[in-house]
């Protein structure tokens, strides 16, 4: 009788509970972060109109080969200390511009160092980002030109920039720009509407309160205002993009500005966000503060803030500054921004573009291009949180043999430790890692471990024994160790900012240090933002202090980076240089990408987020980050299944390609969906197994130049206007264009094909025209993805386990002729893993195909061959396969060999249900390190 | 065919390169006859008839056929597959991918010719092994269906027992009924005649309440007495209230745990500023781990253990095991309400005022006492004498698959004891996980699934941010029913394996000896030779 009323009353609990956490999940925490009002520093900078500023340009010269001058308030109103205004500036300025080749003006304004004595303290300057050699490009500035503009009351500087570019520093009202030496049109400038606010560091007086209170938290800030804000306008733009990470779009919407409903400027603080939103400026796990603006005229530009505080930026609609007395010729078409950061100095980079590839390329020269991953991290990388034992890593592994998907790498998170302490292992759950990753190794695949900033306050481990004698760890405000809480509890943070503390965990990734660790594990870097669940907006307290008394304030975006840094320095130093390190990091700073590899963080599984991890994606691969992806499926929830196979079918396509899921989700491996789906997945991975021949090429080739992997649209037509703020389809190199299905039960989906080329699809092998957007018929089977005419791209069409058992294969060739019937394409080998291609042990081919013609070119260089080593490669090409090359050839003759191979109608893709309807080159077995021609007889 | 397999592993591991030559390599000998047509005419046509090849064309390492026909022995087309003789062991057909990957997958090491690894010849040793344990598991099946075949036998004669039982106990049950009735009548009456007098005693004594209060309060009272005298049903703590449910009590009851939960659960926004520093990142971090800080467990413990509370109170009223569960109790329950209105502590006596009844009527106290005594006792043994038909009936009505195999799983529970957990498996009742003091329900009993090789049970505790836990028993044949290899594969979702001479079939184990049969047939003699 009790029960009978009980049990509904129990039941409607568990009812109550659980619609509750869904409640509690579905919700982003907005009111946890700051925006912009509760930023006093956002909020003055924001609410400051056009002509602010009263600086004005005094004594310039040359010096060092650098345009070096002073910036004073000639209005100067002493001792003011209203912190609201610049007025306070009493003290002047230092202002330098420097000069690199490919079109690079850097400009630097801080405080006048031979004032040091009288400053509190100095500003920091982010070391370790700008490239060492970068320095040896700087054109040394002989003179300086002088010219009068608009009538102004001071003359102001010209000095050469690139061939038909110049860089002018107007002196009064003070202004930098880039323009066209001819046209003397404008490219980019700063402060051209007077928002530039420099708050100087200065002495606290009686009676100022300089604390900062945010919910529970106080920020003592003892060295009161000193932020940075100026505005940047980019001319001939039609769209700006960039500066990740948001969940947003490509092109970057306006945040400010009439007519545009009320927007938080788009924030770079790194932060660990609950459920991140799909459409946000909000800012996420990572900062790159690097701009590009593209458009019709001018064609692409961009400008790079380095600086690692706090920093948020509004792009501002047309006719913000209306109330404006300056008003700009209208026949430009411009894009204003706002840029505002915390702390710091302006330390400034303009790339004068003018393609977008070049502007990508100049900002690789300040940051650096892409590590050359190993071959197996292109491969697939299956992760849950958490595969739970030996015995699941065990079964999970045999799933993927039992059902012939390939992979290459099985991730643990973090309930593999001993209670969150990384570098050790559960005893009971993995009591044998060296032999599990042995025999995961016997097959060729590598297992990832997880290892986080956090270390657990415990005596009794080795790392936070080590870390609190030798004073390793980040102080709080009053230089004690600061005690935070992460995963394990009670944690403190190593202070990765020091280069010797990087060293010392560095070390710590030795084998003999790591226990457990093998040749075939590899890391990845979480919560490195750093997330501390009990700290302000989820963060360190901006008043901790790192290593050289630098605030958290001023360095906060770049801790993850450093952290990055000396994990990847870690595998390195094992095995003693030769290896490429593998470490996979959810916070990002510029030069990232030279230390491996990012993805979007924990992502849901809604078909919005799978529709924004593509600009999120290509936003990354734009600003440096090529080798970045997002958790297939969605971190958290459950995708139906639907959205899962369009997941994994997109997925393959984008540089990093990782399964990932969060504890609480059903476990969602490939084979849990039933055959259909089975297969679905399995081809979807397949295919992008096919592809690593191509994908490790544009690897290579954004290593050299520091153009993406996968580009959007407008990288690679950049004079198609319907492309620029395309950012549902993209295309991986120059050849495959990849469009995305983002809407379950979907029958059809509108794709707009660029102009001037014709697309062949690459499963049916049907031609198209570009240049209009066209509705195509889709089935479940496979998203639309189609060759670009007049490219080649090499395939391996054998499925195996892994990439390890790729490395013989022969290679398929598919032609994509253009209009003349010509076709090009690359590509690059090596031994996948070690740094021998540095001293030119590599393949390097260019396929040239014309007149019925197709010659395999060296591209390897000279000088690198004749450091000795080479790499070998007996792999030779299977299939030749030519689209939209009308011929009746039966045969080929191929040369040097002077044999003669048979020319047949042969399928795209070996599937069941293919047809053999594409001309195909049969067995032609010629080396691909070879020179050779395949000549249609 | 022993020819051919010592052929074809002398040339697998001279002849590396060179494909052509070696025909076979690859072929099943279910495809031999296809392959036939290829010898004598020089050209066939693929398998699924989409093209023809040539004998050129035949393993020549390159895909002409879409379903591999064409390259049974090379990695040429994806979808192919390729057959290991194997010869020593069971033979085996792998993937295409795993030709010349430098993998050894067949252990006659046919799959690895390529010359990128020397595959040692396992199929021996692998088959000794393979037929040893075949053949223990033979025995243990021949054992089993020994077993299997007793239980069964057994399990009809108890089948049979309970349900003599059943029909005893009903006729029992008819008889007793015959006799309740009658004084359940009797009692009635005199009860209605002693709560006519009581109800005529109250309403002098209350007129004269009235009557006094009236004069010490007025106006006041009146005004009042609109608000309160009407109260929602709810505010009824009448005993019955209680037991018919009124839907608007419990409503109330249910919104305000579950407003207390939540606020235990997730600490509102404001008091996110109140917590301590420790505090607040167990709550930030909980948010990822889904694991509540304390509070929150012990809302669930406490709904827990009242579920628990009240199933031990039918446990000892039902003597032991057959707990009933909810829903059984409703049956029970609804017995009462149809017999036994009036039976036990519990019941209501629930007038209807418009009974007729007889004010004249003398009420003889000793008469109703004997009356009450005497219906006591008769209906107290008809509600056992009904518990225990609900029971049986309930017993006879579950699964005990096609033969009766299971029923000697009924009212056993099993436990497997992994870490600090035991589980506890009860057939065709309950399955949980027990650490300490603290029992979590992985289940109720569902059904057989998968013909009778699962056993499921679902609709558990609820997990947070997940599902309702459940638990899938895989059933395999052995000797003695033991729980093993409990495990979680997917968060709440709990799998574990049982073994029972219930699963020891018979055609299994003339598969089994089949099996050991072709084994032991190709055991060549020719591993000597080699």
């Amino acid at each position: 009788m009790i029960s009978k009323s009980i049990r509904p009353l129990h039941y409607f609990l568990f009812l109550a509970l659980f619609l509750f956490h869904l409640n509690s999940v579905s919700s982003w925490k907005k009111e946890e972060f700051r925006n912009c009002n509760q930023t006093p520093f956002c909020k003055r900078a924001r609410s400051r109109k056009p002509q602010h500023c009263n600086l004005t340009i005094t004594d310039a010269i040359i010096k060092d080969g650098d345009f070096t001058s002073t910036l004073i308030n000639p209005l100067k109103s002493q001792e003011n200390p209203d912190q609201d205004s610049s007025d306070f500036v009493s003290n002047h300025l230092i202002l330098s511009l420097s000069v690199y080749q490919d079109g690079i003006l850097r400009l630097k304004i801080d405080e006048d160092p031979s004032e040091s004595q009288s400053q509190p303290k100095k500003r920091f300057q982010v070391p370790d980002v700008i490239l060492p050699e970068f320095e040896s490009k700087k054109l040394w500035l002989q003179r300086y030109g002088n010219e009068v503009i608009n009538g102004d009351s001071l003359p102001s500087y010209v000095v050469y920039l690139y061939d038909g570019y110049e860089a002018v520093v107007r002196s009064d009202p003070f202004e930098v720009f880039v323009r066209e030496q001819s046209s003397g049109k404008k490219v980019m400038s700063l402060n051209s509407h007077g928002l530039f606010d420099f708050e100087q560091l200065r002495v606290k007086k009686e009676g100022d309160d300089w604390e900062e209170r945010f919910r529970s938290h106080t920020d003592s800030r003892p060295y009161g205002p000193q932020s940075i804000s100026f505005d940047v306008s980019f001319y001939g733009a039609d769209f700006v993009y960039g500066i990740p990470e948001h969940a947003t779009s490509l092109a970057l919407k306006p945040t400010n500005g009439p007519g545009i409903e009320y927007s938080e400027p788009y924030r770079l603080f790194n932060l660990d966000v609950f459920e991140y939103l799909h459409e946000s400026p909000f800012g996420l796990y990572g900062s790159i503060p690097f701009m590009l603006s593209h458009g019709k005229t001018h064609g692409a530009s961009g400008f790079f803030w380095l600086n690692a505080a706090e920093m948020q930026i509004d792009v501002l609609g047309s006719g913000w500054d209306a109330e404006s007395s300056i008003a700009l010729p209208s026949n430009q078409k411009r894009i204003d921004t706002l840029w505002m950061s915390e702390a710091g100095i302006v330390d400034a980079f303009f790339f004068i573009g003018p393609k977008p590839k070049d502007v990508v390329k100049q900002y690789a020269s300040v940051t650096g291009t892409s590590a050359m991953p190993q071959l197996f991290a292109t491969g697939y990388h299956q992760c849950r949180w958490n595969y739970r034992d030996e015995e699941d890593v065990k079964n999970v592994d045999a799933k993927f043999d039992e059902y012939d998907i390939p992979y290459d790498v099985l991730w643990l998170d973090i309930e593999h430790t001993d209670g969150k302490r990384y570098f050790t292992w559960d005893k009971v759950l993995f009591p044998n890692p060296e032999e599990m990753q042995k025999d995961l190794a016997s097959r060729g695949r590598r297992m990832v471990t997880i290892v986080d900033p956090h270390i657990k306050r415990d005596d009794n481990y080795h790392i936070h024994k080590e870390a609190s004698k030798n004073g390793l760890y980040v102080k709080d405000a009053t230089g004690k160790d600061y005690d935070g809480w992460c995963w394990p509890g009670s944690s403190s943070y190593i202070d990765m900012v020091n280069p010797d503390i990087r060293s010392w965990w560095a070390d710590k990734l030795a084998y003999t240090e790591y226990v457990g660790s093998t040749p075939s594990l590899y890391i990845w870097n979480d919560m490195n933002e750093p997330s501390v669940f009990n700290g302000p907006e989820v963060t360190m307290p901006r008043d901790a202090l790192h290593y050289g008394n630098v605030e958290h304030r001023e360095l906060h975006n770049a801790y993850g980076y450093y952290f990055h840094m000396a994990t990847s320095d870690g595998l390195l130093k094992r095995e003693g240089g030769k290896d490429r390190p593998f470490v996979l990091s959810r916070a990002f700073f510029p030069g990232t990408q030279r230390y491996g590899t990012v993805w979007t963080g924990d992502n849901t599984a809604e078909w919005e987020q799978l529709r924004v991890s593509i600009p999120m994606i290509l936003t990354l691969g734009l600003t440096g980050i090529t080798f970045a992806g997002a958790d297939v499926g969605g971190f958290f929830g459950n995708p139906d299944t639907e959205l899962l196979v369009r997941w994994y079918q997109v997925a393959a396509y984008l540089p990093f390609f990782r399964g990932h899921a969060h504890h609480d989700t059903k476990r969602r491996e490939p084979w849990l969906f039933g055959e259909r789906n089975t297969e679905l997945m399995r081809d979807a991975i397949r295919v992008r197994y096919t592809l690593l021949p191509y994908f490790y090429t544009l690897f290579r080739e954004a290593n050299v130049s520091g153009v993406p992997v996968v580009r959007p649209l407008w990288m690679e037509f950049p004079n198609d206007e319907a492309t620029f703020n395309n950012d549902e389809a993209f295309v991986v190199g120059n050849g495959l264009l990849v469009q995305g299905v983002y809407t379950q039960h979907a029958k059809d989906v509108t794709i707009y094909l660029p102009k001037d080329q014709t697309w062949y699809d690459i499963r049916t092998g049907t031609a198209y025209k570009g240049g209009k957007t066209q509705k195509m018929e889709v089935t479940d089977a496979d998203i639309p993805v189609f060759q670009r005419s007049g490219t080649i791209i090499p395939r391996k069409d054998r499925f195996r386990r892994s990439t390890v058992q790729m490395e013989n294969d022969p290679y398929t060739l598919v032609i994509a002729v253009d209009n003349s019937g010509a076709a090009e394409g690359e590509l690059y080998i090596d031994d996948g893993k070690s740094y021998e291609f540095k001293q030119g042990a590599y393949i390097h081919r260019r396929f040239i195909f014309s007149n019925g013609k197709l010659t395999s070119v060296n591209l390897a260089t000279t000088s690198a061959s004749s450091l000795g080593t080479k790499f070998l490669s007996d792999c030779t090409i299977e299939r030749i396969i030519l689209l939209g090359y009308s011929s009746k050839s039966k045969s080929a003759r191929i040369e040097p060999s002077n044999h003669v191979t048979d020319v047949e109608l042969g399928p795209l893709q070996i599937r069941s249900g293919a047809r053999s309807s594409v001309l195909t080159i049969r067995k032609p077995n010629v080396r691909v390190s070879e020179d050779w021609t395949i000549q249609l007889l | 065919m022993k020819i051919n397999t010592s052929i074809l592993i002398l040339i697998s591991t001279l002849v590396l390169r060179s494909i052509a030559s070696n025909n076979l390599l690859g072929i099943a000998p279910q495809d031999e006859k296809y392959y036939k047509g290829l010898w004598s005419s020089g050209m066939i046509k693929c398998k699924d008839g989409s093209k023809t090849f040539t004998k050129s064309q035949f393993n020549d390492d390159f895909c002409d056929c879409f379903d591999g026909s064409d390259e049974p022995g090379t990695s040429a087309c994806p979808t192919g597959k390729f057959y290991c003789q194997n010869a020593g062991h069971s033979p085996v057909t792998i993937f295409s991918s795993r030709i010349n990957d430098g993998i050894c997958d067949c252990c006659d090491g046919s799959d690895e010719y390529g010359g990128q690894i020397r595959c040692k010849n396992t199929c021996w040793e692998a088959g000794k092994v393979a037929r040893d344990m075949l053949m223990k598991k033979i025995a243990t099946y021949q054992e089993g269906v020994a077993i299997r075949k007793r239980e069964i036998e057994q399990a009809k004669i108890s089948v049979a027992n309970d349900e003599a039982e059943l029909s005893k106990l009903k006729n029992e049950e008819k008889i007793l009924k015959g006799i309740v009735q009658p004084l359940k009548e009797h009692k009635e009456r005199i009860e209605k005649a002693v709560e006519k007098e009581r109800v005529q005693k109250e309403i002098v004594e209350k007129q004269k309440k009235e009557a006094e209060e009236s004069e010490s309060k007025q106006l006041k009272v009146e005004e009042k007495v609109d608000g309160v005298e009407q109260p929602p049903a709810n505010n009824n703590d009448d005993k019955s209230a209680i037991l018919d449910n009124f839907p608007s009590d419990q409503h109330d009851v249910k919104e305000e745990e579950a407003s207390k939960i939540e606020n235990k659960g997730e600490v509102a926004d404001k008091d996110i500023y109140s917590l301590s520093r420790e505090d607040l990142g167990r709550e930030i971090g909980s948010r990822w781990t889904g694991k509540k800080p304390e509070q929150q467990y012990h809302a669930v413990d406490d709904v827990k253990n009242d579920h628990e509370a009240s199933n031990n109170v039918h446990d000892e009223e039902n003597n032991g095991y057959d707990t009933e569960t909810d829903d059984d109790h409703q049956h029970y329950d609804d017995d009462t309400d149809e017999h036994m209105d009036d039976v036990g502590d519990e019941a209501n006596d629930e007038f209807d005022s418009s009974n007729t009844y007889e004010p004249d009527e003398e009420v003889d106290m000793s008469e109703a006492e004997n009356i009450q005594k005497e219906y006591d006792e008769a209906s107290t043994k008809l509600s056992k004498l009904q518990s225990k038909i609900t029971r049986l009936t309930k017993k006879l009505g579950n699964d005990f698959g096609p033969e009766k195999e299971f029923y000697s799983l009924y009212g056993q529970c099993f436990e497997s004891k992994q870490n600090k957990y035991v589980y506890k498996v009860c057939a065709f009742k309950q399955a949980t996980q027990e650490e300490g003091y603290s029992t979590t329900r992985l289940g109720n009993w569902k059904k057989f699934d998968d013909s009778y090789n699962v056993m499921l049970f679902s609709n558990g505790d609820n997990c947070w941010n997940g599902p309702d836990r459940s638990l899938k028993v895989s059933l395999r044949c052995g000797l003695k029913v033991e729980l093993a290899d409990v495990d979680e594969p997917s968060r709440c979702e709990y799998a574990a394996t049982l073994t029972t001479p219930a699963l020891c079939l018979e055609g299994k184990l003339k598969e089994l000896e089949a099996e050991l049969e072709v084994l032991n047939s190709q055991l060549p003699e020719f591993h000597d030779e080699l």
